[in-house]
């Protein structure tokens, strides 16, 4: 089953209208803008500030350096989302808007 | 000004760590927060600033209902099924589904719920704004040069090239 109609039949599934195309379209385009999102990340952290944070956090920041999704590392490690954005500001881990 | 926008958690934490944060209350005269977030703000700080903003009616808690909850659980699905899309949470998807729903922007800055909005039939009306879409709403030439290096200083964001070259900033 191709990408198109595996989400085609998803969105039926779901019982959503969409416009697969123009979806399809904007995943692409979206997933390009966000490639080398991790390698910018570990390039912009404080690697110190990191370092010298407590369990579990130091391994959450280091999780989010990598994913770069707050709310995923969030629900792994238990840690609220908003203690984990206010650390990656500390942390000065690049949140990449596209 | 626009009267009401609903807001993620996340957006919501960068845009008060922002040194020119009153702005957003320039565009909207209040902000509206689904109730499904609160668990996220546990810190003394952000919860001070969030009972300030609810007090000065700048900010309001949104009760949950069941008929958001429906669609907010399918575009969950939808977008959290489709590789290449970052992720969407429940609040964020619930956030998405009130605006919609209601006629409402929607103030995020994950990139989901733009490409959601623009191709699901139920969320078309739905204006999602990230946070440059509000600077360069607030700012003009080298105020919002100015503003837009500020904020990504001060919250650690950092606008995709693209992004900037759409909003017509050089940095």
């Amino acid at each position: 089953m191709s990408r198109r109609e595996e989400v085609a039949r998803l969105a039926k599934l779901l019982g959503l209208e969409l416009d697969v195309e123009s979806y399809l379209k904007a995943v692409e385009e979206c997933a390009k803008r966000m490639a080398g999102g991790a390698e910018l990340r570990r390039r912009n952290a404080d690697w110190a500030y990191i370092e010298s944070r407590p369990e579990p956090l130091r391994t959450a920041l280091k999780l989010l350096v990598e994913t770069g999704d707050v709310k995923l590392v969030s629900a792994v490690t238990g840690i609220p989302p908003e203690t984990l954005e206010c650390e990656r500001i500390e942390a000065r881990i690049p949140r990449l808007v596209v | 000004m626009m009267s009401l926008a609903v807001a993620d958690t996340c957006f919501l934490i960068n845009w008060l760590s922002f040194r020119r944060w009153e702005g957003i209350f320039r565009l909207f005269y209040r902000i509206l927060l689904p109730s499904i977030m609160l668990p996220e703000l546990r810190s003394r700080r952000v919860r001070g600033k969030i009972e300030e903003l609810v007090y000065r009616g700048s900010l309001v808690i949104l009760p949950r209902a069941d008929y958001v909850d429906r669609e907010a659980l399918r575009i969950f699905n939808l977008v959290n099924s489709t590789p290449g899309l970052p992720r969407i949470d429940e609040p964020e998807a619930y956030g998405l589904a009130y605006a919609a729903l209601h006629g409402l922007p929607l103030l995020t800055d994950n990139a989901s719920p733009k490409v959601a909005a623009r191709s699901l039939s139920s969320l078309r009306g739905v204006v999602v704004y990230d946070s440059l879409d509000l600077l360069t709403l607030l700012y003009r030439g080298s105020e919002l040069r100015a503003a837009v290096e500020e904020f990504m200083s001060d919250t650690s964001i950092i606008f995709s090239r693209e992004r900037l070259r759409e909003a017509g900033v050089e940095l």
